[in-house]
């Protein structure tokens, strides 16, 4: 497979003008318009994680072009429907479903690992893992911090579950674990590889604007994001599939969900 | 970047003996002792507190560094809700180390009494292994079998996808196994590679590796190769490949880099106790054939007594009937004339038995032959010999045509003489219908420096398994076409005794049906 590495160039600075051109959007429109620019600068950068991720995983521009731009354009119009209902999160859901199918349909993916595993241990495995995490850190957070747990609105947590589970782990899943640990699992040693990706990933989250900037939360989000990554990370180099991994992200997010300061 | 992971499996087998399906008991048991140690610690009871630390010890014990690193983890996390918010609410004292000591404790003694039971475990399956190999390849299979239980044995050791054990020193003629069973061997392989380089090699994912041929696995692992040649003290046996998804500890390469060596010392006795059973086995044929020749050689001595008593006795009894005729009454002088003429005859006979007996003699004795050596004339001693035979032997058309080429001949006249009798004498006895008799002499075509006598004839031929001991003593070929051929056995024996004496050999080309020819071969 040639290096996918000019062609990730690329879709970095086509992801930075989208994003940047959706932050701008934002910052001059008013009202819906500002909305819209908000949910297309969101809907580049995780469409553009998700492209980078198509882009190491198949190698060829003929080959992940037209399924990540499908990908993409689902991203968008997601991120834009959620602006305006909370049921227009509902569309987030449709990109696993997407990514099962272009795992059946594609053997390129199933060799970073999208597919089920053989068999339900890791996924068990898997949903034990996020959901330990995510109590260790609601009463972490709670007891240490003085954070609050609850749901004060079901309709907006079920749209920021319904994000987590079509963009947020999934991006994460998919290019850090799925295309990069597995691209450098291939050539390295599990620990090197484990470490690389997991150090991408707590950057990835320490550069997003929706972290609070506070020091016990960056170092939070540094300590819980490293271990949810080596734990993706081993869950996928076991099971040989992205699942387990997804659903302990998934898992841990929709604990965190569930802080209010 | 290839390093060992803190402990990524030491030996397959032993990360695999991990408590697998006791995960969710490990996690609660931790729970529970985690618990009980805060406690403990709450209610002031600190010997008590670290209590925690045996489900990990237990979980070490029973699963390596890998599930007493995860149950310290997950022991240091739930200690660190006690500890964290007491650091946050108190300040950092005294006891905040203690609680950090407690939190960090599990996890490195997890790790530590993991590692240690890893590497016992290892060893301990790395000697069963080479114990293993050992019977393995002192079993009584062939090479091949034995090979094919070996590289099972080193797939089960080291938890393998794959192994190819390549042994001989080319890949053409190399003997290829492979656990499980493979049908072909590419010639592109990373062990094809080192059995022509003689170097180790270790790929992190031969399917991705350009170097190589891709190898069968193309799933959502890597497929680690490990390929090392085999060798002894007396050179490169072959080579060990071994494909493992998800990577080789350095236990494992060590534990491959062993059962290399053991391989090799296997290979090696195997191959010695093959190649002398095929010994013995060559020694017993030839001593069964040594037998049945000497059997062969006393049953036509036996035959031979018997023949040479016929052929004494019927000159003997013509010589003593017409003696007593002679001196018992008075015969016609005609009549007396042509019984002294069988009586001559008949001496004539009984003296060329005599002198074959002799000829005998002097062979079975091993004296060397005295040669009077003089220059011959090999085109006059041919046409004597074709005017003698075709005066006697009417039915036979006898051919003989001078070679102007021919080179002086220093030779025994007599023994030259003999041979060419006894070679001409046979090829008119074995053509019993008649039939052509050709004489040639000249330079041999395919011995420099040798002068060619040949006589060959249309008779009954020889079959191919009596050729190579028709030259030999006593020995006679009969058939039902030459159940009436007279002869001691002794004829050809003294044509190869005489050609050896003068430095020569004499060889023989022969057809059942179609013929014979005879090829006296003299130094000139």
């Amino acid at each position: 497979m040639p290096e996918p590495w000019p062609a990730v160039v690329r879709a970095g600075i086509a992801v930075m003008a989208a994003c940047s051109a959706g932050l701008l959007v934002q910052a001059l429109g008013r009202g819906w318009l500002s909305s819209v620019g908000h949910a297309l600068a969101s809907a580049a950068v995780h469409g553009g994680l998700l492209a980078i991720g198509w882009i190491v995983a198949v190698g060829h521009p003929p080959r992940w072009r037209k399924g990540a731009l499908w990908l993409a354009g689902i991203l968008a119009l997601a991120s834009v429907a959620s602006r305006f209902t909370p049921w227009g999160s509902l569309l987030y859901l449709a990109l696993p479903i997407l990514f099962l199918r272009a795992g059946a349909r594609h053997a390129a993916l199933r060799w970073v690992g999208v597919g089920l595993p053989a068999e339900l241990r890791p996924v068990a495995l898997g949903l034990a893992a996020g959901a330990f995490l995510g109590a260790h850190l609601l009463v972490s957070a709670s007891m240490t911090l003085g954070y609050g747990i609850r749901i004060v609105n079901p309709g907006q947590y079920l749209a920021a579950a319904a994000y987590d589970l079509g963009a947020n782990a999934l991006s994460a899943e998919w290019l850090f674990r799925g295309a990069l640990f597995s691209h450098w699992w291939r050539r390295w040693e599990f620990w090197p590889a484990a470490s690389a990706s997991t150090g991408l990933v707590v950057l990835r989250y320490l550069l997003d604007p929706a972290l609070p900037g506070t020091i016990e939360v960056r170092a939070g989000a540094v300590f819980y994001m490293t271990l949810l990554g080596f734990c993706s990370c081993a869950l996928r180099a076991s099971s040989g599939s992205l699942l387990p991994g997804y659903l302990a992200t998934t898992a841990f997010f929709l604990a965190y969900r569930m802080l209010i300061q | 970047m290839r390093r060992a992971g803190p402990r990524e499996d030491s030996v397959a087998s032993a990360a695999s003996s991990g408590p697998s399906g006791r995960t969710v008991a490990v996690i609660a048991v931790v729970l529970a002792a985690v618990t009980a140690g805060s406690a403990a610690d709450a209610l002031g009871l600190s010997p008590l507190r670290h209590f925690y630390l045996l489900p990990v010890l237990w979980a070490a014990l029973a699963g390596g560094a890998r599930w007493g690193g995860l149950t310290g983890l997950i022991a240091g996390l739930l200690q660190a809700l006690v500890v964290l918010p007491g650091i946050e609410w108190f300040g950092f004292g005294p006891e905040s180390l203690d609680g950090l000591l407690s939190m960090i404790t599990p996890l490195s003694f997890g790790l530590l009494v993991g590692r240690l039971v890893d590497e016992s475990r290892a060893r301990d399956i790395r000697l069963r292994a080479v114990l293993d190999l050992q019977r393995s390849l002192n079993r009584d299979l062939a090479l091949e079998d034995r090979l094919r239980l070996a590289a099972e044995q080193v797939r089960v050791a080291l938890g393998a996808i794959r192994v190819s054990l390549v042994i001989g020193d080319a890949v053409e003629s190399a003997i290829v196994v492979t656990a499980p069973v493979a049908l072909d061997f590419d010639h592109g392989s990373a062990a094809a590679w080192t059995l022509c380089t003689g170097r180790a090699i270790y790929a992190d994912d031969l399917h991705g590796d350009g170097r190589f041929a891709p190898c069968s696995g193309d799933g959502p692992f890597p497929v680690r190769g490990l390929v090392l040649p085999i060798e002894s003290g007396s050179g490169r046996l072959g080579v060990l490949a071994v494909e493992r998804a998800k990577g080789f500890s350095w236990a494992m390469r060590d534990g491959a880099r062993q059962m290399a060596v053991h391989l090799a010392l296997g290979v090696e006795n195997a191959r010695l106790t093959l190649r002398q059973r095929h010994f013995a086995d060559e020694l017993e044929a030839k001593v069964a054939e040594a037998t049945d020749r000497l059997a062969d050689l006393d049953r036509a001595k036996s035959e031979f007594v018997s023949v040479v008593a016929h052929e004494l006795r019927t000159p003997l009894t013509a010589l003593q009937g017409f003696s007593e005729l002679l001196l018992a009454r008075a015969v016609p002088p005609e009549r007396a004339s042509r019984f002294v003429r069988h009586l001559h005859t008949e001496a004539q006979r009984l003296g060329r038995i005599v002198g074959e007996l002799l000829d005998l003699s002097r062979i079975e004795s091993g004296g060397t032959l005295v040669l009077h050596r003089e220059a011959i004339d090999v085109n006059e001693l041919l046409e004597r010999n074709a005017e003698l035979f075709a005066a006697q032997h009417r039915d036979h058309r006898f051919e003989w045509t001078p070679c102007l080429g021919v080179p002086a001949l220093e030779a025994d006249r007599d023994a030259v003489d003999r041979m060419l009798k006894n070679l001409i004498s046979n090829a008119v006895k074995y053509s019993p219908g008649g039939g052509r008799v050709a004489l040639t002499a000249g330079p041999s075509d395919d011995h420099a420096d040798m002068l060619e006598l040949a006589v060959e004839d249309d008779g009954v031929g020889i079959a191919a398994r009596d050729l190579p001991r028709i030259f030999d003593k006593y020995v006679r070929i009969t058939s039902p076409e030459t159940a009436m051929v007279r002869g001691l056995g002794l004829g050809l024996a003294l044509v190869r005794t005489l050609a050896e004496a003068h430095g020569g050999m004499v060889e023989v080309e022969s057809l059942p049906g179609k013929g014979s020819r005879f090829r006296v071969l003299l130094p000139v």
